[in-house]
């Protein structure tokens, strides 16, 4: 949001005088009472702007920083794999009772894959600084299969699918009937 | 108010037990009336005596052909109580004497002599008579006091005390193998008359002594002209009798006089008189009807051998005497003048008549309007009572030939009406109330579709500014009413007013009565909305009634047609009807110049959308109703697929037909149970309103048994002619209608009826007499193609190679039944009920859930997971489960189960001497919020809810603006 006098970076503030006016410029910095307390230890040097106290690392790439990379990707590319066994175990102790528990998680196990696949163009870009990017990418991808298939799979124990001709009942309409029939005993 | 609703999964027995509990319902305290009700009634009046024990009495006694003996009050119409003793000839009141506040009954065609207290309505005592059918009692005074009461049976005469019902004596009556003995007459004097004849020979008269049954006088008297005392002797005056000669009219008072009167031809003249008290003699006046309404009073002189002429009534339907202190009154019907008869609108005015003179009373004639569409007056039960000003006062109450009871008070005023028709209601349909103009603008939207999309959403608009300008009219009527005190506001359903409600709850009871009359019921209150008296119907005729059109064709009006047979001739007659005004339809039946065997509703329409009825003569030939030109050329197109089936008892044969093009038929099949083995009792089919909504049950393993749903099956019901408890059996066989295979047949051996059974989907469910185990037993049959379906998109009977699987399960009940029906849904999605009606008067809603021949032994997985409760042998009889609670029903003879707008809702019809209505939810009401549902706490809820969204909407936006400044 555009907060009024927002822009005027170090020269500005809307601390000092906020509660007499509501902006004031200062041009000296020495006078602004907020800096003169922070820096009153350090007596009245006055550093330039961008100057920093701390040293700057060294930013140069070298090359164990390639491998670094390779190895975030691949956690990038195994982390569905990795949850697999988690999601067993989750799956196990939520049992096969259709209840709102075991609901909710088949819904996230089933989710969380399929929002992965959807989105994975973003996870390609992060990809993209990776020598196996293509593997990786294919690694990411059967892992969320395989998360779904955990998901469908529990689904199918849980009776959710409708893999039964008893699921398809209700659809079945009633046979036309061809004959008319009626009468009865004798009046 | 209500137990929570349902349980998602039980895992173990108990939680399906406790499930079972939770399905239970009950009406609870506060439903009581809301939705049900029940009628009472009692049948068609034998005798009515009024209560003239006190001055201000509003007690009737009446006893009735359904053996009912029953207290009114007379103010209101009534039940005071009633007592309903056994149907059928053992309970059969032959006589009804009142006296003081003893009202004697003899019952049982002589078995039994009863004696009630007619204030509370108990019993006094009871005592056992001799063997021998009963001719005929009275009272018997002594010195002024009635002490004891006289039974004459056919060979003997017994006299028993009034206090205890002990037996006095009891004496054998001479010669009883040739003489008849019809009458019994006691005047106050120390003896006992008894009178019997010879017929066309001679009367025999014997005094018995009031005191040790001594025969102190036998006299016998020519009479070559007398054939029963009972039809043409009264006694008259100081113990004299006068006979009437039918033959050649003259009156016989002993010695014979004969007297110069002209009768109707063809008429039998009848004397009526009338003993006040019975420690008196009758009074010397007497009525002789000469024809239909033809009446003269006579008056038999002091001397007691000249007669005088009093007054000649004519015309006069009917008379009736009446004593009030020492007055005795004669009041007389007759019909008013003519000019208001040509207004179709006769009215009959009762005019009381002093009885020594013959004088006419001023001030006592009461006029009332006879109903059209009731029968004409058929007796006349007169209460005088003496005003303040010592002058005579009367209340009449007029029985019609439609069992009508009307009681009128002096001015003219009809004080209440009781349709006593109803207590023998034969059949019954319920039929939709029409729309509203608003409502039927509605539904016509949808009916035309061919209209372009602007011209529909104009005509959507402006139907919506109808309901709209329906609904404010509807809430200014109710702001202009709120004023008015709250008795004032009529909501009473007339005729007119009748409309269809929002879920079609309110339905026209169409109701059949053995009498021949017809009415119609609003299914919401109870009232009687319109009647109609068939005259001419023979009383044991046979009616069908067929509903043609509903009220669903708009501008063509509901049609229904009641087929009436006579028994004798097998002659039938149609009688067409709108089903909500009672009218007679003016579409002319077909003349019916043969017997009629059978009928056949056509899911066929003409073009003005009433289904077609097939008659069936006794020829195999068919006559169609409508048969418009239309429908002859349906029929003819359809011919080959149209079939009937006709089931002879007698011969114990069953036939299927087939309809020709030119209306003969063919017979195609016959089945022939040997009548010296078995009888054909009963046959259902399903019913054709009925809908099933799944087409297969689901098995625990979550594959599917797919029912057999043939709606050409038949069940027949069989009971062998051997009666012996060894070799009896009930059998029920299950035939095809079409092409006469027998599906299935099940033999219970040991078994006796009557049995009782429900056919519908695909299950029977029969109950029956166990006479081995000496108990009834509920068995059911169910039908189930298998795993696989054979043809899933038509059912042909012609193309069916594989029988079904039959499951079958039989069940102990603990008590014997009267009737049973299944619930039935608009579109069967609602799990069913059986409708048991009990001989307690207890309407019991069984869940067919417990009549599942699935019902594992052993509980399994599978069984669990399908719900199946495990067998039990005994099928439990719960309280709860009486949908009448403590409104008994009694002598339930019919439950009639009708769909209503909503699925979770059937309406239910109990009749039988009573008519009760109500709902059931087998399923519980799972559409519709419950009555207790607290709206207010709801919508306070969610008001609060919104408002405080919107005030924390508010504060978020302040408090982001706060920190956004920050």
């Amino acid at each position: 949001m555009a907060t009024p006098g927002g822009q005027g970076g170090g020269a500005l503030s809307t601390r000092g005088g906020a509660r007499r006016m509501k902006w004031a410029l200062e041009l000296t910095l020495g006078n602004a009472r907020g800096r003169g307390d922070r820096q009153s230890n350090q007596g009245d040097v006055m550093y330039p702007i961008g100057y920093s106290d701390k040293p700057v690392p060294d930013t140069s790439i070298q090359e164990s920083d390639k491998n670094l990379v390779e190895k975030r990707c691949w956690d990038v590319a195994l982390g569905p794999l990795k949850q697999i066994p988690m999601n067993l175990f989750i799956m196990y102790m939520s049992g096969n009772t259709i209840s709102i528990f075991p609901i909710m998680m088949v819904c996230m196990m089933a989710w969380r894959p399929i929002q992965a696949l959807m989105s994975m163009s973003a996870t390609f870009k992060l990809l993209e600084n990776s020598n196996q990017q293509w593997l990786q990418g294919l690694v990411y991808s059967v892992g969320n299969l395989l998360g779904s298939a955990l998901a469908i799979y529990k689904c199918q124990s849980m009776g959710l699918l409708p893999t039964h001709s008893s699921d398809w009942l209700a659809f079945i309409e009633p046979p036309v009937r061809m004959e008319i029939m009626g009468g009865g005993m004798v009046l | 108010m209500k137990p929570p609703a349902k349980m998602s999964k039980p895992t173990s027995l108990f939680v399906i037990f406790f499930s079972l509990f939770v399905m239970s319902e009950a009406v609870f305290e506060d439903q009581v009336g809301k939705f049900d009700w029940r009628q009472q009634y009692v049948g068609k009046t034998l005798f009515a005596h009024f209560d003239s024990h006190s001055q201000s009495s509003k007690k009737l006694f009446l006893a009735t052909d359904k053996n009912i003996f029953a207290s009114f009050n007379s103010r209101t119409g009534e039940l005071f109580w009633r007592h309903v003793d056994k149907a059928g000839p053992e309970g059969t009141i032959d006589i009804l004497l009142l006296h003081g506040q003893d009202a004697l009954m003899v019952v049982g065609g002589g078995r039994l002599l009863r004696s009630w207290d007619t204030n509370m309505g108990g019993l006094n005592w009871e005592a056992v008579l001799d063997t021998g059918s009963f001719q005929a009692a009275c009272f018997v005074a002594m010195q002024d006091t009635v002490k004891h009461v006289a039974v004459l049976k056919k060979a003997a005469i017994s006299l028993h005390y009034l206090t205890n019902g002990h037996q006095k004596w009891v004496e054998n009556l001479p010669d009883s193998d040739t003489v008849q003995y019809q009458a019994v007459y006691s005047g106050g004097e120390e003896e006992v008359y008894v009178l019997g004849v010879v017929p066309n020979s001679h009367l025999t008269i014997i005094a018995y002594s009031l005191e040790d049954g001594e025969i102190i006088k036998q006299r016998s008297v020519e009479a070559p002209w007398l054939s029963s005392v009972e039809s043409s002797c009264v006694v008259v005056g100081h113990g004299v009798l006068m006979c009437v000669d039918t033959a050649t009219l003259a009156l016989y008072a002993l010695p014979i006089q004969s007297l110069d009167l002209e009768v109707s031809p063809g008429f039998q003249p009848v004397l009526v008189s009338s003993q006040p008290h019975p420690a008196r003699s009758p009074i010397s006046e007497f009525f002789l009807q000469l024809g239909p309404d033809h009446h003269v009073l006579l008056q038999l002189n002091a001397d007691g051998y000249t007669i005088a002429p009093l007054r000649d009534f004519q015309p006069a339907f009917l008379v009736s005497f009446s004593t009030t202190g020492e007055k005795t009154v004669a009041a007389v019907m007759t019909p008013k003048n003519e000019t208001v008869k040509k207004k179709k609108n006769v009215a009959c005015a009762i005019n009381l008549f002093s009885a020594d003179s013959g004088r006419r009373l001023l001030d006592t004639t009461v006029i009332f309007p006879l109903d059209l569409n009731g029968g004409k007056p058929f007796k006349l039960y007169v209460h005088a009572f003496l005003k303040k000003d010592d002058s005579v006062g009367y209340r009449v109450l007029v029985q019609t030939q439609d069992h009508a009871l009307t009681f009128i008070q002096q001015p003219g005023r009809v004080v209440w009406t009781r349709e006593e028709a109803l207590a023998d209601v034969v059949t019954m349909e319920m039929v939709d109330l029409p729309l509203t103009g608003t409502q039927a603008e509605l539904e016509g939207e949808f009916g035309k579709k061919a209209d372009g999309l602007f011209p529909m959403v104009l005509k959507r608009l402006s139907s919506q500014v109808i309901l709209l300008q329906a609904w404010l009219a509807h809430l200014w009527k109710l702001f202009y009413e709120a004023r008015k005190p709250h008795g004032q506001v009529k909501n009473e359903v007339t005729i007119e007013t009748l409309s269809r409600d929002e879920f079609n709850l309110q339905k026209m009871m169409v109701m059949v009565t053995a009498s021949g009359k017809l009415f119609g019921i609003d299914s919401k209150s109870g009232s009687i909305l319109w009647k109609h008296y068939l005259e001419n119907v023979q009383p044991n005729a046979v009616f069908k009634l067929i509903v043609q059109r509903t009220t669903a064709h708009f501008p063509h009006p509901p049609q229904c047609t009641l087929l009436i047979k006579d028994k004798d001739t097998g002659l039938a007659s149609l009688h067409v009807f709108n089903p909500i005004f009672g009218r007679k339809s003016h579409i002319a039946p077909p003349a019916l110049p043969r017997p009629i065997l059978q009928s056949l509703l056509l899911p066929v329409i003409d073009q003005d959308y009433a289904k077609v009825l097939l008659l069936v003569d006794d020829q195999y030939k068919v006559t169609a109703f409508p048969s418009t030109k239309n429908v002859l050329q349906q029929l003819q197109e359809m011919a080959s697929s149209i079939f009937f089936y006709l089931i002879r008892s007698d011969q114990g044969n069953l036939s299927g037909f087939r309809l020709r093009k030119d209306l003969s038929t063919e017979r195609i099949w016959e089945v022939v149970l040997p009548t010296e083995v078995q009888k054909i009792v009963a046959v259902n089919g399903k019913r054709p309103n009925e809908h099933v909504h799944s087409q297969g049950r689901v098995m625990g393993d979550r594959s599917v048994l797919y029912k057999y749903l043939n709606p050409n099956l038949l069940a027949v019901v069989t009971e062998s002619t051997d009666a012996h408890p060894e070799r009896a059996f009930v059998g029920v066989f299950l035939v095809d209608g079409v092409t006469g295979r027998i599906i299935h047949e099940a033999v219970q051996r040991k078994a006796r009826g009557p049995v009782h059974f429900v056919h519908s989907e695909n299950w029977v469910v029969y109950e029956y007499w166990n006479t081995k185990s000496r108990r009834n037993e509920f068995s059911v049959l169910e039908l189930f193609e298998g795993t696989e379906l054979y043809n899933s998109t038509v059912f042909s009977s012609l193309d069916r190679p594989h029988l079904p699987q039959v499951l079958q399960q039989t069940y102990i009940f603990p008590s014997p039944i009267t009737t049973m029906e299944a619930t039935l849904t608009e579109k069967g999605i609602t799990s069913r009920h059986l409708l048991v009606g009990l001989p307690s008067g207890a309407i019991l809603s069984l869940p067919k859930m417990f009549l599942d021949p699935r019902r594992p032994e052993v509980v399994t997985e599978h069984s669990r997971e399908e719900n199946l409760i495990p067998y039990a042998p005994e099928m439990p009889i719960r309280t709860e489960w009486f949908i009448n609670y403590n409104q008994t029903v009694a002598r339930v003879k019919g439950i009639y189960t009708a769909p209503s707008g909503l699925e979770s809702t059937c309406l239910v019809v109990a009749y039988g001497l009573d008519i009760y209505q109500t709902r059931v939810y087998p399923s519980k009401q799972f559409d519709v919020l419950k009555d207790d549902y607290d709206y207010v706490l709801i919508s306070s809820v969610l008001f609060a809810l919104f408002f405080a969204t919107m005030i924390s909407k508010r504060l978020a936006q302040v408090k982001l603006l706060n920190r956004a400044w920050r």
